[in-house]
Formats: structure tokens, sequence, C-alpha cells
């Protein structure tokens, strides 16, 4: 019997001895009893984590399965496909339409690039210049649609501006860019000392010379200057600046030891050469919202164009047209022009010697019914109105033109005697008249007077200068002269009667001229006594100058012991 | 490849630019010195078997005062000091002008290039001067723009002084 204070390991060495066998008996039972607990309720509560859990192990859960789920798939779309189909429906449909609108959207791209490239003017137009220079096409085709290319990348030591590395496409020739490198740097001190920037930290960035931009990015060690030609996007600069932080990163010790061995900087190349890129505008063009409005687009704007183009087109012209001819009319102020539908909306101002803007039109050919025109008087200021208004004011006849200088109007031409007084009232615009260039002319009635008077002839004995018993003469002069002056309405001076004394050949010159100065005299006397305004009356003694001639010398010398007469017309001004 | 910037000052007229156009790529013109002030050449020239590329910033002399852009010294291996021997004030300039560089740079190899020794009826250096400039660290030499005579001397002495400066 152990002794019980030898404690419980003892006392299980007992119970082993005394129940052992019943016990693990009774243990297998219970296990047995737990597994029959694996029922399927029992093994659905499981089965997901248990798969997990063997799948998470190896591949053999997923090999067992595999035929089984394949012969399971192949018997349901056997039995009934379309259950199937709906069931992946919602993943095919995004799939096949991205599928076909990227293969769509790639054929629209080559469609573009096609048609830019072959079929355009722009497209042809290169096609010659490549025919013309002997520069092959796709240069040509570079040179016009280059946005922009960054042909050249220098790393420039900060400090001394020698070159460290320089990378430029393999087409292009650079010679010197030490050279440049160098100059760069002395032109960025010379910047910062000009300028006082340099104690600020600022320095010389980005400068364009015609269609070359030179992109500079300095570091503490180090300068990168990009070269680009055409439209340099922003977001190079960004770029030139990770490029140079990542070498700085990269080769600070190099950047440290520098003096003058740039072999350490080959690395660099690689770097700076990814800089080196050609961007051209056809790489820059996206498909658009599809594919189909494109060609759909095309066509229909085509159409629109033609069939409503050629009305739409006249129609503008004709419009056109219509108002360049009403603002050219002088006396005429197109405030408003407008077009709504079919109607035109015209207004604005009109002088009232201007032409009517309906006839305008009307004689464009334009249907006036379509035309609001609503203008207001005012006047005008323009030569051709203000000659326009004088002309009606004088009552100009057709012979007579105007020109406006400054603010005299000039007549010119030939009118009825006496027909404007210059100092009459003006027409608005005008302050003097000038009608000193107007040819006065005898109107049809008057000629037939001035003949009967230049007809006459007083004769005179030798020598004297006494009227005869016969004034026969004088009188119709008078009264001939008094009709002629009735007849024009003419402005009182502007008909003259001249009166001319002659003598025959006989005795002085002197002689002779007084006494046909006298015989003049006794004759005008006679007509200002018959009532002539002696105003109207020149009287000239011409002597024996200016003679009357005749082929006979009996009768020349006596029809110029004589007095005759002449009508004058006086020019105005 | 070696490179080296080198520096040449002088006053106005010492015939800087004449001494080396002749022996220099360049591909500016003598305009940048008037705008710019400061024009670059290149001459590679052998030292110890490699090739030395000198990139040579010639400094716009400004007339009579010893002014130049310090700026454009920044960085530089050697430097090329041009006096005029025909013209005595032009050594005391290069006096004043050391002074400058040395406070911008410190001490790099220096040559001091008597110049226009084709002129020797004018010459107006005096055996006393020569004394002078014996007692600073710089190596001296008479050149001609004329002949070419201690030109390629210069850029020979500053390439091989400027590399072993740098391995020292």
């Amino acid at each position: 019997m152990p002794d019980p204070n030898q404690g419980p390991d003892a006392f299980e060495v007992l119970r082993d001895l005394l129940a052992g066998q019943e016990r693990r008996r009774l243990d297998r039972l219970e296990r047995e009893f737990d597994e029959a607990e694996l029922t399927p309720e029992a093994i659905a509560k499981h089965l997901p984590e248990a798969i997990a859990l063997r799948a998470g192990q190896d591949r053999k859960l997923a090999r067992a399965l595999g035929p089984t789920v394949e012969n399971a798939i192949r018997e349901s779309v056997q039995r009934n496909p379309s259950q199937i189909a709906t069931a992946i429906f919602p993943v095919l449909g995004p799939a096949i339409r991205k599928a076909i609108a990227e293969a769509m959207a790639g054929l629209v791209r080559s469609i573009n690039t096609a048609i830019e490239h072959s079929l355009s003017i722009q497209g042809l137009t290169w096609r010659l210049e490549s025919l013309r220079t002997g520069i092959p096409y796709a240069q040509i085709v570079l040179k016009h649609a280059l946005l922009y290319r960054v042909e050249q990348v220098f790393l420039i030591h900060a400090e001394t501006g020698l070159l460290l590395a320089h990378a430029a496409p393999p087409d292009l020739k650079v010679a010197d860019a030490d050279l440049i490198s160098s100059m760069l740097t002395a032109i960025q001190d010379f910047v910062g000392d000009s300028f006082k920037t340099a104690e600020a930290g600022g320095r010389l960035r980005t400068f364009s010379v015609g269609e070359v931009t030179v992109m500079v990015e300095a570091g503490p060690q180090a300068v990168i200057a990009a070269v680009v030609r055409g439209q340099a996007p922003d977001t190079l600069i960004v770029r030139l600046q990770e490029v140079l932080e990542t070498l700085h990163l990269q080769l600070a010790r190099q950047f440290a030891r520098f003096n003058g061995d740039a072999a350490p900087f080959d690395v660099a190349q690689p770097v700076l050469e990814s800089c080196l890129e050609t961007v051209l505008s056809t790489d820059r063009r996206t498909p658009g919202p599809g594919p189909a409005p494109w060609l759909g687009w095309a066509v229909a704007i085509t159409l629109v164009v033609v069939v409503f183009g050629g009305f739409s087109i006249r129609s503008s012209l004709r419009w056109n047209a219509a108002v360049t001819r009403l603002r050219a009319e002088p006396g005429l102020v197109l405030v408003l022009a407008e077009r709504s539908g079919r109607q035109w909306h015209l207004s604005g101002l009109r002088d009232p010697m201007a032409a009517d803007p309906r006839m305008l039109l009307a004689a464009m050919g334009i249907d006036t019914g379509k035309v609001d025109g609503r203008f207001s008087p005012y006047l005008s200021l323009e030569p051709a109105m203000v000659v326009a208004r004088a002309r009606r004011l004088l009552g100009a006849p057709e012979s007579v033109t105007f020109s406006l200088e400054g603010t005299t109007l000039v007549a010119r031409g030939s009118a009825p005697v006496g027909w404007a007084d210059p100092i009459g009232p003006k027409p608005v615009g005008v302050e003097s008249l000038d009608l000193s260039r107007v040819e006065p002319v005898l109107p049809a009635p008057g000629a037939a007077l001035r003949a009967e008077i230049e007809r006459n002839q007083v004769l005179f004995d030798v020598g004297s200068a006494a009227l005869g018993g016969g004034d026969v003469p004088i009188r119709q002069v008078a009264d001939a002269f008094r009709r002629l002056l009735a007849t024009t309405g003419a402005a009182t001076g502007s008909i003259q009667l001249e009166v001319i004394g002659r003598t025959d050949p006989t005795g002085t010159d002197a002689t002779n001229q007084a006494l046909s100065r006298l015989r003049a005299e006794a004759v005008v006397a006679r007509l200002t006594a018959l009532g002539v305004l002696p105003d109207l009356i020149t009287t000239t003694g011409v002597g024996v100058v200016q003679p009357l001639e005749n082929p006979d010398a009996a009768e020349q010398a006596r029809i110029n012991r004589s007095v005759s007469f002449v009508i004058r017309l006086v020019r105005a001004g | 490849m070696i490179q080296k910037k080198i520096c040449m000052v002088g006053v106005f007229g010492a015939g800087k630019t004449c001494l080396v156009q002749q022996f220099v790529h360049s591909i500016f013109t003598a305009k940048y010195h008037s705008t710019v002030g400061v024009k670059i050449d290149r001459k590679t020239v052998q030292a110890d078997g490699t090739d030395v590329t000198l990139m040579l910033w010639d400094l716009a002399g400004r007339d009579r005062d010893g002014d130049i852009s310090v700026s454009y010294l920044r960085g530089g291996h050697g430097i090329i000091y041009v006096v005029d021997g025909t013209r005595r004030e032009t050594l005391d300039q290069i006096f004043e002008l050391r002074t400058i560089v040395r406070e911008a740079i410190g001490e790099v190899p220096s040559v001091v290039a008597l110049n226009k020794i084709d002129l020797k009826e004018s010459w107006a250096l005096t055996p006393g001067d020569d004394t002078a400039l014996a007692k600073e660290p710089w190596h001296i030499l008479r050149t001609s723009a004329k002949s070419g005579e201690g030109v390629d001397a210069t850029f020979n002495w500053l390439a091989k002084a400027t590399v072993a400066g740098a391995s020292r």
C-alpha cells in the first residue's frame, strides 16, 4: 500500500495498475463516439474551412477537384447552355466591348494618319516639298508635325563650366559641345552678375531663341541643360530636375572629386539620353469618343455643307455686298445691320439728299420686301452731300460741276449769266462760293437780242462826234438791251453793254483816239438819256486800232467813223 | 580626356585675344567681349602623353582699372596674365589682377605672358621688372602674337602644371 503522503504521482501509478485496461478501452470508445459525430451536418459546418486549409497547404485539392469541375461544367452546358452564358455575360460583355473598341480605335488612328499624311492638302504639300527639296518625306513630316524635340542634353560641372556628359540623337551632328557648355556657364554667370540674382539663388533657367528653347536646371554640383526645338512642355523641366537629382545622388563623390577628367561621368550618358525625345503632333492625337462618330460626323458635315452651304454662302455674299454698298453710300450711316432668318433689319441715319437705301438694294437685285429699314434724317457733311445740297440750293444747271475745297465750294463749267450770287445764302458746310471759274453764257432768247444789239451801228461825219438827226440805232440798242436784261433776269452788272467809238485812218492817232472817245461818249449820253443805267455801260474809244474790216478802202473808212455795240458777259466773283 | 578651365586676364589692349586667336578653336566672335565680357575658346594640347583640353576663358579687360568679373574666374584651374611689354603700366595692373584672382580662387598654376616681344625697339620692361616678376610663384614667358613665339609654350606649360596639380 503506497503511502498517500507520497503525492499525486504515486496515486496515478496506483490507478493505472488497478483500472488501466478499462480506462484505455473507455478512451477508444469515446474517440469512436466522437468520430461517429462526422455527420453531413458536421461536415457542412467545417467544409469551407477544411477546403481553405487544404488549398493553402498544397495543390492536391485543386488537382482532385479539377476533372470533377470540368465534367460538371460540360454537363451543365450540354444540358442548358443559356444558363452558363447568362452567368458569365457580365464578365464577357465588357471584355468584348473593350477588345472591339481598341481594335476600332487603332483602325481610326491609322485611317487618320493615312488621310493626314497622304490625302490631305497638307500631306500633298509635304509630298511636293519632299520632291522639290529632295529631303525624305519622313523628315518633312517631322519638320512640320514636330511638337518638340529634345535635341541635346548637357551635364555641366557647376563650378568650372566644363562639360561632364552630353547626349544628342545620332542623326544630329553636334560639334563643340564643350565650348557651348562653357559659354552657357559664362552666360549664367553674366546674368547672375548683371541682375544680382546670384545672391538670391536665382539663376537663368529657361530662355528661348526663335524656335529653340534652352532649359537649364542647376544643382549644387552640376547643371543640366536641354536644348529643345519646338514647343517645350512644362513637364520636361520636371523631368530634368528628377534626372539632376538622381545624378547628384549617384555621382556625389565623382562631383566632389572632379578635376577635369570627365570619364567617371560616362555613366550619366544613358540617363541624359533618356531625356532625348521627339514628339510629333500626330503622336498626341486622341481617338476621341469613338470611331463611328468620327466617320459619321465627317459624312454628315460634308452633306450639310454641300446641300445647304451653297444657299448659305450665296445669301451671305449678298448680305455682305449689300451692307458694304450701303456703308459706302455717301449720306448714309448704317448703325445696325442684322439678319434674323430671312428678314433684314437695317437702321441708321440718312441725309435727305442721299440715295434711298431701298432703291440701292433693289438695284442690287435684292428683294426689298424682306428689308426692314429705318433711317432717321440728318445733315451729312460728306462732300458728296454738301455738293448735292449746294446744287439744289443754287439751282445749278447740269453744265456746272462742283468741288469742295475745304469749306469753299468751287463751281466750274458754264452757266447762264448771273445764275448765282456769290454772296447769297450758302448751303450747310460751305462758307464761301467760288464762281470765278464758271463761263457765263446767254440763254437762247438772250442770244437773239444780243445779235440785234450788236448789229447796230451809229455812223458819224468825218472829224465829227456829233450825233446826226437819226438816233434810231441807239433807241433800238437801248430797247433791246432793256429786253435782254429782263429776259435773263441776271444780277445787276453781270451783263455789260460796251460802246466802242472808232475813227477813219486820217489824222493823227492822238486826235483819232480822242475823237473816237468823244463819239462813244455821245452815244452813251444818248443811251443814258433813254434810260439805260450808266453802271451797265462801258465806254471805249479805240481810235484806229481794231478797225472794222471792209475790202473797199472808202467803205472801210466810212464804217469806222462810227460807234458800235458789244454785249459782254461778266464772270461772277 | 582631361579638361581644364584656364582664365586669361590682362588689361584692355594687352593683346590677349590676338595672342591666342590663331592657335585656338573658337565658335564665338570677339563681340562676346563687349556683351557678355568673356569669350571662350578651346585648345587641345598633349601633356605627359594625354590629351588635355584647355577651355580658355578670355576675360574682357576693362580699361585702366583692373576690374574683371570675378564670377568668370570661379573654378579656374589655371591663369594666363597677359602683359603688353611695350606699355610699362600693364605690368603694374597685372599685380593688381593677381590680388583679385588670388582672393577669388586661391593659388593656381599661372603664366605671365610678356607679349609683343617682336617690338624690341619699344620694349618698356627693365631688368628690374624681371626681378620683381621672378619673386612671384608664376611662370614667365615672352610671347608674340605676330610670330607665335611662346604661345604654344604657354599652353603646354599650363596643361602640364594643371594636370600635375590635380594628381598631387
